[in-house]
């Protein structure tokens, strides 16, 4: 049972959380509160929006030949005028409804989606523009080969930017579907949004000053709660999220060092797995090699961002492989994709065959500020003894 | 003054008539109508129509000269300015009464309180919370609701059910009905007999609920002796309304008599929008519920479910606002800054203009229902009070008034009276002779008078 | 003191003195024999008390007037309109259909009828004198169980289910008077010829009411048919019992939810473009954000009711959470306890979200309401009315805009109508301007900084715990608790001739270092909780509220 004295009884992370609570509040100035001198803070964000980093241009110059052509309208041509009534029931079924039939244009009736090797399609056709938005992943300036890397073609950044890679825009900036008025990209805010599901936290420990601080550490989780929404659907910032940490331990938690400079977080580089849920798919997205790049607003409620890295290509592959039927009205080929994104892609080689595995990418996103709830406080059953026990149990475990 | 008289009922004879049959019921006389001479007849039965009597209730006042245009004596013919042109055209149905005062007698004006409180029971509130005689529409209906399902019915549209100005005394005040869905369910639900079905049959359950009510009554003698004077009389009061319930379920045993007026109003619907925001203050909703609960009222007067009716628009404190403001409708009559050409306050004027929008409507309402050979308007009398005639600085002198409606031909209307300081109660007695009564004064200390106004009077 | 002088007294010698000391208590004269209708928080109470939560009560109460700070005082005086005998006739109706439902009537009808076609007499008699006996909060009379009885046997025949004749029957019983209003029974008291006593039955329910918000419980019951509550032992065990119960949570959030007018939380709304974080969730939280509080450090902390003002401890939930900017343990639902650190500007039951968005408007704060709700509610002193004559033109002046609530009132300190009240209510509302109208931080209105100080009873502050800290050491605040306690005890209006109990009252709530459960349990075996006068045979006044006619 708890008794009286220790029912206020707080770990000491969550203490932390709640001298972060108070310096949130704009104006507060801690160092003139007694007993509370400013240690080293957490902050914490939810990612709201996120989008694969598009520079789309007005008028699409940077697809000179236009938009790509969909499975749906390949696997139309490649027909008979016969087969066509034959397969749609003379002509009345409309694109989604024959989504099965277009699916299934493999040699022997293979879905092409999930096998894009059994046809050629026509290729891809990729961006052409010189800008984009991204980071330098290979620390090159012109793209040639590294140990860690593929030849490539370099862009120059949005902000003007030499060196900057990017070859997953270069990849899907003229398939409709990915592009800001397609549906991929909106689908997967809006499932995130209704569903909870492929929530990123991101907590900022060892802050010492909030403008500026050389040597931060920045964490990722996933969140098991949802969105916390106001009356208009908008991001409420300041909610609570419990991280995914069945047992305790954290299943999504890549670290990175970072430093804050007037405000805006980078970091170094490193492997970092996210939780990504969107067109039905969920999985874990493996950024290799990963920056952040995080602008937080003065009253620290909001921030901008954008995550670059080596996007792994099997992953890649398996979600655009399942986007299933609303590919049709999204318009995009499979089989197209996979051979343009094994041709393209330019990180972490693979030893025997030398072909590279990753590709760079880089993903836009916005997030509000939340509080970051670990498992010692988030798993308080009713049962006091049990939360006592698992109390002591994690603060041994950090010992 | 007739209050409603408990009539002894003998429970047993309920009771067999329940164990007997479910089509036996218990016989009362259908409408005892006091207009007979003057009221006309229903255009199916013959019989006469009942003339009813309602308020309608707005805070806040009028923005002075810009609601109407002032006139030095009584004649015929408003000339309403913007903030109540919607009213123009509803001239022929009502009258605008001006120049009314409220002297206090050295009582203090309880902002937003004294004003509605005066003009409605004729005396001057010594607090912030009494009500210190029966409301006007209480006094009407003590005389002619006996015989109505509902004795009264109290509506608001604000969505607050303790905003209701219609109260027997300070601790004697119903709650209102402040959802459109409940109102209707309440007067139109499964308990409502259309009058114009055919087919009536007595439900077994509204007998048992009658014998359940006069065993009620029969513990009145029970109830310990020791309790003081005023607590008995509001054991009593408990027992005159379990009358009134009785009464109420009497009538719903009998089958109405056939009426054209009458029709089932729209059951209340709300767009997706608003179902997450049913009751509020934001001005739309308001209006909106507002509307709705018209359209029931009106039907519900028509159908003769109450001879008395009470809507309140907007609160004495109007606490009305508008999305993303800070400011409600009673704070910006307070801190607006006016505007240098007009001089007024343009969003409480704004205010002011939407709430006479809707006082058009209500009155259009009424008057789009076809009763007899005319609309419903010409056999009801609605009494239009507010608790300022500038909120800006709480006056009370010359609040504006307005009757509606030509209560069987006892009122004349399109008449713009001007009262020249005389206390606004002769707008309250008028009405009460109005409606037949005949009471020689009404009000106290300077707020009583014996002075109807005659030049509305037919 | 005394106890100090009485220390060496041996033990049975002391016992005699204290139990002298108890009938020197200061008496009082008693109001007449009172007729209280039941209150809605009351209603639901025994409702749910009787029969359990998963009844659904429903229907609109006609509103009580707010008297002595109090509706439950207001229910002293309230009458039933015919609307309102409408509603509880549904809501009785209601209630019954529930109770004998096929799936429910099993819990509650203590026998199986002879066949469940017709009336069955002895069973039913059963039901309703056990029933009765809870709703009536007292042992039924022979009419009083013949009359349910007559209509169960002819409604069961009519309709041919013995259940749906003890349905009319229940509900029969739920509309009566005796249910709906308590009614002192007085009766002559033996032991002084030509006076008047409470009787047992009122008595218990006196205790219950003010203890439990809710009807006697069954020992209750029986302690007052045994004539145990005419005894100073059996009340002091009846007292011990219901303060030691879990129940006594549920009557001091009776009493708070009354003194602290928290009937608005069920309404309040705000502006959702200015303050989207706020919503109906967050104000149900907020409400029971401040009544854990409360019962947490007076109850479960045996703690001093000053504390209330500046106490850090306090409960949160996921909805509250959003709006304090805190972190908690469970944002899909749940509370658990929190603490603000040292130096947070959130200290006290003023600092909590239910006041702060309570006494403000829909779209910002109000120093004004805030300071008022905090004389009136909270030190129990009355602010006059605005006058109605006030010439608002200074606040309209288009030169001059204010940008601050601090600028805007102090065009008040300029007129003389307005200083006198305002100097009053805006130097401590003005302290809380750091919390908007949705109770949420902030440092800055319209760009400028705010600057929250001020003064209460000339004691100098500059934020909000330091006004918690000058309203907790202001003898005015647990005065006031006194005054309401023994108001909501004896439901009336304390008299001139209570003053001298009261002050005896706040003497022992200080000597007792301000615990509540002391004063509650010195209130409750007083003789002054059950003194008695004769009944006025005439009416005062008709109309004027109580506080009108002293």
């Amino acid at each position: 049972m708890i008794t009286g004295s220790t029912r206020y009884r707080f770990s000491s992370s969550r203490s932390v959380t709640r001298i972060a609570a108070l310096a949130l509040m704009a104006g507060v100035c801690l160092a003139a509160v007694p007993g509370s001198a400013p240690k080293s803070r957490t902050l914490g964000f939810v990612i709201t929006i996120r989008n694969i980093a598009m520079n789309e241009s007005r008028f699409v110059d940077e697809c000179p030949e236009g938009f790509n052509v969909g499975y749906d309208e390949i696997w139309w041509r490649g027909l008979s005028k016969v087969d066509r009534a034959r397969l749609t029931s003379n002509g009345l079924k409309v694109r989604l409804d024959r989504y099965f039939n277009a699916i299934r244009r493999g040699p022997n009736g293979e879905d092409v989606c999930m096998n894009p090797t059994v046809v050629k399609d026509p290729p891809l056709l990729l961006a052409e523009s010189k800008e984009s938005y991204g980071m330098n992943l290979d620390g090159t300036a012109n793209g040639e080969p590294t140990p860690k890397s593929c030849k490539h073609q370099k862009f120059v950044g949005v902000d003007g930017t030499a060196g900057v890679d990017n070859q997953l825009y270069r990849l899907l900036a003229c398939v409709y579907g990915f592009r800001s008025y397609g549906q991929y990209e909106a689908n997967e805010n809006e499932n995130r949004k209704s569903n909870g599901n492929g929530m990123t936290l991101i907590e900022i420990t060892d802050v010492d000053d909030t403008r500026n601080d050389a040597d931060v550490k920045v964490t990722f989780y996933r969140s098991i709660d949802q969105y916390t929404l106001d009356a208009g659907g908008k991001f409420v910032p300041f909610a609570s999220y419990r991280i995914d940490a069945p047992n305790g331990q954290p299943r999504y938690r890549s670290s990175l060092k970072g430093r804050i400079k007037n405000g805006v977080l980078t970091t170094a580089a490193g492997d970092v797995n996210l939780p990504f849920y969107g067109n039905y798919t969920y999985m874990n997205q493996l950024l290799r090699d990963m920056r952040l790049r995080l602008e937080i607003a003065p009253d620290l409620a909001t921030a901008k961002g954008m995550q670059a890295g080596y996007y792994d290509l099997d992953q890649l592959m398996f979600y655009i492989g399942g986007l299933g039927p609303i590919s049709s009205t999204a318009i995009s080929d499979c089989p197209a994709i996979h051979v343009a994104a094994h041709e393209i892609a330019d990180g972490y080689p693979d030893p025997k065959t030398g072909a590279c595995t990753s590709i760079s990418s880089a993903f836009n996103f916005s997030a509000v500020a939340a509080f970051v709830v670990h498992p010692d406080a988030s798993q308080t059953a009713s049962n006091g003894q049990g939360r006592l026990d698992r109390i002591v149990a994690f603060i041994r475990g950090l010992l | 003054m007739t209050f409603l008289i408990p009539r002894p009922i003998n429970r047993r004879s309920v009771l067999r008539g329940m164990l007997g049959s479910s089509t036996v019921g218990v016989a009362l006389p259908f409408l005892d109508c006091f207009l007979n001479e003057n009221g006309t007849a229903m255009a199916a039965t013959g019989a006469p129509i009942p003339v009813r009597f309602g308020t309608w209730y707005w805070g806040l006042g009028h923005t002075p000269g810009h609601a109407i245009k002032p006139k030095a004596q009584t004649s015929a013919g408003i000339d309403f300015l913007q903030e109540c042109a919607p009213l123009q055209p509803l001239v022929p149905y009502l009258n605008h009464y001006s120049g009314f005062n409220m002297p206090l007698d050295g009582r203090s004006n309880y902002t937003h309180f004294t004003g509605w409180v005066a003009s409605r029971t004729g005396s001057a509130p010594s607090s912030n919370s009494e009500i210190p005689a029966p409301t006007l529409d209480l006094l009407i209906g003590d005389a002619i609701s006996g015989n109505t399902r509902f004795r009264t019915l109290d509506v608001t549209s604000v969505g607050i059910a303790r905003e209701n100005y219609s109260a027997r005394s300070t601790n004697n005040r119903a709650a209102a009905e402040a959802s459109p869905e409940r109102l209707y369910a309440r007067v139109f639900g499964a308990e409502f007999a259309d009058p114009n079905k055919a087919d009536f049959k007595v439900d077994p359950k509204l007998m048992v609920r009658r014998s359940v009510l006069s065993a009620v009554g029969e513990q009145r003698q029970a109830l310990n002796k020791t309790l003081g004077a005023s607590d008995r009389a509001r054991l009593d009061e408990y027992f005159t309304s379990i009358r009134q319930l009785e009464n109420q379920l009497d009538l719903q045993m009998q089958k109405p008599q056939p009426n054209l007026a009458c029709h089932m109003p729209p059951r209340p619907v709300r767009d997706g929008a608003e179902q997450n925001m049913p009751m509020g203050l934001e001005v739309e909703t308001v209006v909106n519920n507002h509307r709705m609960m018209s359209q029931i009222l009106a039907m519900a007067v028509a159908c003769n479910q109450t001879r008395i009716f009470n809507m309140v628009f907007s609160d004495n404190f109007s606490h009305m606002r508008r999305p993303g403001q800070t400011y409600t409708h009673h704070l910006l009559t307070h801190e607006e800054t006016p505007d240098k050409v007009t001089g007024y306050q343009p969003v409480a004027f704004w205010f002011n203009c939407r709430t006479m929008q809707a006082f058009a409507e209500y009155i259009k309402t009424f008057a789009a229902i076809r009763e007899g050979d005319g609309s419903l308007l010409d056999n009801v009398l609605i009494f239009a009070a507010t608790e300022t005639n500038y909120a800006r600085v709480h006056s009370i002198d010359g609040v504006p008034a307005y009757t509606v409606g030509r209560a069987g031909g006892r009122i004349k209307t399109g008449m713009h009276v001007v009262g020249n300081g005389d206390p606004i109660t002769r707008v309250g007695l008028t009405a009460m002779r109005a409606m037949g009564l005949s009471p020689e004064k009404w009000g106290t200390q300077s707020l009583q008078t014996s002075k109807p106004i005659s030049e509305v009077l037919v | 003191m005394k106890r100090g002088l009485l220390a060496w007294i041996p033990g049975t010698v002391l016992l005699a003195l204290l139990a002298g000391c108890g009938r020197s208590q200061p008496q009082v004269a008693g109001g007449e024999p009172a007729l209280r209708l039941l209150s809605e928080p009351q209603y639901r109470a025994v409702v749910a008390d009787l029969f359990g939560e998963h009844i659904s009560v429903g229907g609109t109460f006609d509103p009580l007037v707010r008297t002595n700070g109090l509706l439950t005082v207001g229910a002293a005086a309230a009458h039933i309109t015919p609307a309102g005998i409408e509603q509880y006739d549904r809501m009785a109706r209601s209630i019954a259909a529930q109770v004998l439902s096929a799936e429910n009537r099993d819990i509650y009808v203590p026998c199986q009828p002879k066949l469940a076609a017709t009336a069955d007499d002895a069973c039913a008699q059963q039901f309703f004198t056990s029933v009765g006996r809870m709703l009536y909060r007292r042992k039924l009379d022979a009419d009083e169980v013949r009359r349910p009885l007559e209509l169960a046997a002819a409604a069961a025949n009519q309709f041919g289910d013995f259940y749906a004749g003890l349905e009319t029957g229940l509900g029969s019983m739920l509309v009566s008077p005796t249910f709906l209003f308590i009614a002192d029974r007085a009766e002559p008291d033996p032991e002084n010829n030509g006076r008047l006593r409470l009787d047992g039955y009122s008595r218990a329910s006196r205790l219950s009411f003010f203890l439990w918000g809710s009807a006697p419980d069954d020992l209750l019951l029986t302690a007052a048919e045994n004539g145990e509550l005419f005894k100073a032992g059996g009340i002091k065990r009846q007292v011990d019992r219901m303060l030691a119960s879990p129940q006594l949570v549920a009557g001091l959030r009776s009493f708070f939810n009354d003194m602290l007018a928290f009937e608005d939380m069920d309404r309040l709304e705000k502006d959702s473009i200015i303050y989207p974080v706020f919503s109906s969730a967050v104000a149900q939280d907020a409400r029971e954000q401040t009544l854990r509080t409360l019962t947490h450090l007076l109850i479960d902390e045996h703690g001093d009711y000053r504390d209330l003002f500046t106490t850090r401890k306090t409960f949160m939930s996921g909805p509250l959470g959003r709006i304090y900017r805190v972190s908690v343990e469970r944002p899909d639902g749940g509370w658990m306890p929190y603490e603000f650190p040292e130096g947070d500007p959130r200290a006290g039951l003023i600092t909590q979200v239910s006041f702060a968005a309570l006494y403000a408007h829909p779209g910002r704060s109000s120093p004004t309401l805030r300071g008022r709700a905090l004389r009136e509610l909270l030190l129990c002193q009355k602010i006059p009315d605005p006058p109605g004559d006030v010439d608002f033109s200074l606040f309209n002046d288009p030169n001059a805009p204010s940008r601050t609530a601090r600028q805007r009132l102090s065009v008040h300190a300029t007129q003389k109508s307005c200083a006198g009240c305002h100097k009053l209510t805006d130097p401590i509302g003005l302290a809380l301007e750091r919390i908007d109208g949705a109770g949420q931080l902030r440092t800055t209105e319209r760009d400028m900084t705010i600057d929250s100080s001020g003064d209460l009873d000339g004691v100098k502050f500059t934020d909000a715990a330091g006004l918690g800290l000058a309203m907790r050491n202001n003898p005015a605040a647990p005065g006031c608790v006194v005054n309401r306690l023994y108001s909501y005890a004896v439901a009336r209006v304390p008299a001139r001739g209570d003053r001298p109990f009261l002050v005896h009252l706040a003497e022992n709530f200080a000597a007792a270092d301000y615990r509540v459960p002391t004063l509650l349990r010195d209130i409750a075996t007083s003789d002054a909780i059950f003194a008695v006068a004769p009944p006025r045979l005439r009416t005062a006044a008709a109309g004027a509220p109580e506080e009108m006619k002293r």
